[in-house]
């Protein structure tokens, strides 16, 4: 490493763990370990910003350190000498030998030693520190192009919610890029204590997601060693319990079989063991000997055991008429309930939050979550416009399956992130336009061919015969006819094949799909030159062997001229 | 051993041969081509023109059940191929389609020739009056001994009340077409068909293009080949392979088609001047089609 020092050449210089100089600017110079140094800049926070940046001080060296005079300085890296005064140190403030000093706002835990809203910008930015005997400095974040704005090279860009933070905390190799990484906030702490764990917050997750009652589910996440020690196989220990009986004995207790080298990260899955029904909050503990941080052994997770208050009942994923894509849901809850206090996301995550309906929905009732509330109720005119929620922002349903069968999904949540309803669909089948909807335990398309929002679906009319098709006689170009079958099964696969006269097969006008015994489907002839065609249904029971076949003649009518 | 022999040797097996093809064709209608190369009895002549020519493949209103080499009236009205016989005769046929109920054909067709000239003509009804149709059918052609066309036309009307309005009035419908056939020696014979050159009105029950087969006759033994084109060539071509096997009064036949794949079996018997034939397709996914016929044919009293 070599010695940090005030330089005042007259050309620019770049040199390593010293100054470079701008002709006409004042000097520039990285760290000195013989007073006190920048230690980490937290300047974009999850979230609003506000009363959470911080700029933590450290001396390095041995005996305290007066910061009177001391100035903090935020640059704006978009010009030329854009400095700006953001706290000056008083003769009241110190910081002992080894110590650290947090300059911040009124929300950063631990309480700062000097109370400043900083107001920092989101990189390319810089903040330096001024001393009375003039010597400087200064950290610069970003793709910054000009020299007074950082020392060496300048630091990464943190992302939103991570620090700045020189690591470790005595580290200086003479530029920003060297010394300062994106690390979790510390304020106050040692960036790099010997020991620390770390729960990497956000990492929880459960499976299923919705356990069933009385079920057990596996809760994943992972660990990180932020310390510059490696913790050993079964130092770490995961406990978890429910928040609400915080004297239960704990749900698991799960030592991490593996030894995570400094810096590295594990994942870790833990059986909960039964969990009752309701909303509950998991809360997720590290136990770690020594560990100097204890702030970030902590996560929790909100999960739902059972069904949610709100349930999906048909869902639009690719309209026809201009209506826009919807979702309709039923509310479970035994009380009225404020669809407001939902959100929903597709397979994506973007939760999209309901607003312009009105009222609490009535058990057992009905509400439509639409994308373009005022299409759809120009589309359905006859619906109570009242229990039309518009989602904003609205994520786009796929209309189209994946390699695993899944097109999309639709995703309810509580306002507080609760999960309430997951429902994975396929579009395997689902004629275009029409939607799904959950119909004698299983999902379907819809036998109205624009679906029924806001109200349940369509019962079917007994048929004489296993299969028919209505009308027979459909003219050539963009006639249409429904499909119809009626299943001695209670749930089947079914599909639908068109042959010609002579036996080849020239269309299929329904995939496998699951349906119900009773069945309908509309099926445009569009394509089919004139001609006799036999319609052949083929069904097989959901359950056990067995399995039919039947066959319906059809005219496609058609003239030459 | 000289050529001389040899031609000896040749002739006598040959009439060897000729005997025993006697023997078996004497009682059921053969091959022209068999008749010209084992038989000198112009008495069998009729009964033989009823085998050979074309093959079944997407027949609609006339679908007999005839063995792969094999033309009745009503394949000479199907697909425009005459008769090398000029011998009178009538046949009456049932195709049930598919195990569809109410999907069957019923039809009748005539056939008979003076000198060269050969003509046909018949009537068919296929299914109940909702989606079904009457058809009657000409065709009018030429035939000698090594080869022989025809024109055909036939005319439909749906039965349904409220049938499409077309040029020719609601429901109705005309299509012509023709065929021709021509030996090419050691038993084989080619044949060309094209049923539905030209259409007006209501659009037929089922879209047909041109055919084109090859058949081989020896002693009792018949092979037919058939390339099936989709119309106006959209769609993959349809193939079929029969072979018929003939003993005494009886013919068993098998064939396979593609598109998809599938297979049928069928058996003629003779009595006198009374042919009883059928035949059952089965469709992997359709199910079975079965056809029926009575053919009265009056055995030609050439030289």
């Amino acid at each position: 490493m070599l010695p940090a020092g005030l330089l005042t050449l007259s050309l620019a210089l770049r040199a390593p763990g010293a100054a470079s100089v701008t002709p006409g600017s004042l000097p520039i110079t990285c760290s000195r370990m013989d007073r006190t140094i920048v230690a980490e800049v937290f300047y974009d926070a999850t979230g609003d910003d506000t009363g959470r940046e911080f700029v933590e001080l450290f001396n390095p060296a041995e005996a305290p350190c007066s910061l009177a005079g001391l100035r903090l300085e935020a640059g704006d890296g978009a010009g030329p000498g854009r400095w700006t005064l953001r706290w000056t140190g008083t003769s009241a403030d110190s910081i002992d030998g080894s110590g650290h000093f947090v300059i911040g706002g009124a929300l950063v835990e631990p309480p700062p030693g000097a109370t400043v809203a900083l107001d920092l910008q989101n990189g390319p930015d810089a903040v330096r520190l001024v001393w009375p005997d003039g010597v400087i400095e200064v950290v610069g974040y970003g793709a910054l192009v000009h020299a007074e704005y950082f020392c060496g090279e300048p630091a990464v860009d943190a992302p939103s919610g991570q620090s700045l933070a020189r690591v470790p905390d005595r580290s200086n190799q003479g530029a920003n890029a060297l010394d300062f990484r994106a690390w979790p906030p510390s304020p106050g702490r040692e960036n790099l204590s010997k020991r620390d764990a770390e729960l990497i917050p956000g990492s929880l997750a459960l499976d299923p997601e919705q356990p069933e009652p009385e079920q057990g589910a596996r809760l994943s996440g992972r660990i990180a060693n932020r310390g510059a020690a490696a913790l050993g196989t079964g130092e770490i220990t995961v406990l978890g319990v429910v928040a609400s009986e915080p004297d239960a004995p704990p749900l698991f207790s799960h030592p991490i079989p593996v030894a995570i080298a400094a810096g590295e990260s594990a994942s870790f899955a833990a059986e909960t063991g039964p969990l009752a029904a309701g909303k509950h909050t998991l809360r997720v503990r590290l136990s770690v000997a020594g560990d100097a941080a204890a702030a970030n052994d902590l996560d929790s997770l909100r999960v739902r055991v059972g069904a949610g208050p709100l349930e999906v009942t048909e869902i639009q994923f690719h309209p026809g008429a201009g209506e826009g894509e919807w979702v309709e849901v039923r509310s479970r809850d035994p009380a009225p309930l404020d669809p407001a206090g939902f959100t929903l996301s597709d397979r994506g995550g973007a939760r999209g939050v309901p607003a312009a309906g009105s009222g609490a929905l009535a058990p057992e009732s009905l509400a439509v979550f639409a994308q373009d509330r005022a299409a759809l109720l120009a589309r359905f005119a006859g619906i109570d416009p009242a229990r039309v929620w518009e989602v904003k922002p609205w994520a786009a349903l796929n209309n189209s399956n994946d390699s695993t069968g899944v097109a999309d999904a639709v995703v309810l949540r509580e306002s507080d992130g609760t999960p309430c309803e997951r429902m994975s669909y396929s579009a395997s089948g689902v004629p275009a336009g029409v939607p799904i909807e959950w119909r004698a335990g299983a999902w379907a398309p819809s036998r109205a061919a624009l679906g029924t929002p806001l109200a349940p679906p369509l019962t079917l009319a007994p048929i004489a015969t296993r299969f028919q098709m209505t009308p027979r006689r459909v003219r050539a170009g963009a006639g249409s006819a429904r499909l119809m079958w009626s299943l001695p099964w209670e749930r089947a696969r079914v599909s639908i094949e068109v042959y010609d006269l002579a036996g080849r097969r020239v269309r299929r006008a329904l995939p496998e799909t699951p349906s119900a015994g009773r069945g309908e489907c509309e099926w445009s002839v569009e394509g089919l030159s004139p001609g006799l065609y036999l319609a052949t249904l083929l069904a097989r029971a959901e359950t056990g062997n067995q399995a039919l076949r039947e066959t319906a003649a059809f005219r496609v009518e058609g003239a030459s001229p | 051993m000289s050529t001389r022999a040899l031609r000896g040797r040749g002739a006598r097996a040959a009439r060897a041969a000729g005997a025993a093809r006697r023997r078996v064709w004497a009682r059921f209608p053969a091959a022209p081509a068999v008749r010209r190369l084992a038989l000198a009895a112009p008495a069998r002549l009729a009964a033989l023109a009823l085998l050979l020519l074309p093959a079944r493949a997407a027949a609609q209103d006339f679908a007999s059940p005839a063995p792969p080499a094999a033309v009745t009236p009503a394949v000479f009205l199907e697909r425009g191929l005459p008769e090398r016989s000029a011998s009178p005769a009538v046949e009456a046929l049932v195709t049930r389609w598919y195990e569809v109920p109410d999907l069957a054909t019923r039809a009748v067709a005539l056939a008979a020739g003076w000198r060269s000239v050969r003509a046909a003509a018949g009537i068919s009804r296929t299914g109940e009056p909702e989606l079904g149709w009457t058809t009657g059918a000409l065709a009018l052609g030429v035939a000698g001994r090594g080869a022989g066309g025809a024109l055909r036309a036939a005319a439909r009307r749906d039965g349904a009340p409220g049938a499409l309005e077309a040029a020719l009035g609601p429901g109705a419908g005309l299509e012509a077409g023709g065929g021709v056939w021509v030996e090419a020696g050691a038993g084989i014979t080619l044949s060309a068909s094209a049923p539905q050159i030209f259409t007006r009105g209501i659009s037929p029950p089922l879209e047909r293009g041109l055919e084109i087969g090859a058949s081989w006759v020896m002693d009792d033994l018949s092979l037919r080949l058939t390339r099936v084109s989709a119309r106006g060539g959209a769609g993959a071509a349809q193939h079929e392979a029969g072979l018929a096997l003939s003993a005494g009064p009886l013919t068993v036949w098998l064939e396979a088609r593609d598109l998809p794949a599938r297979g049928a079996l069928g058996l003629a018997a003779r009595v006198g001047a009374l042919t009883v034939a059928g035949a059952v397709e089965s469709h992997p996914v359709l199910g079975e089609t079965v056809r029926l016929s009575l053919v009265l044919a009056r055995p030609h009293a050439g030289p």
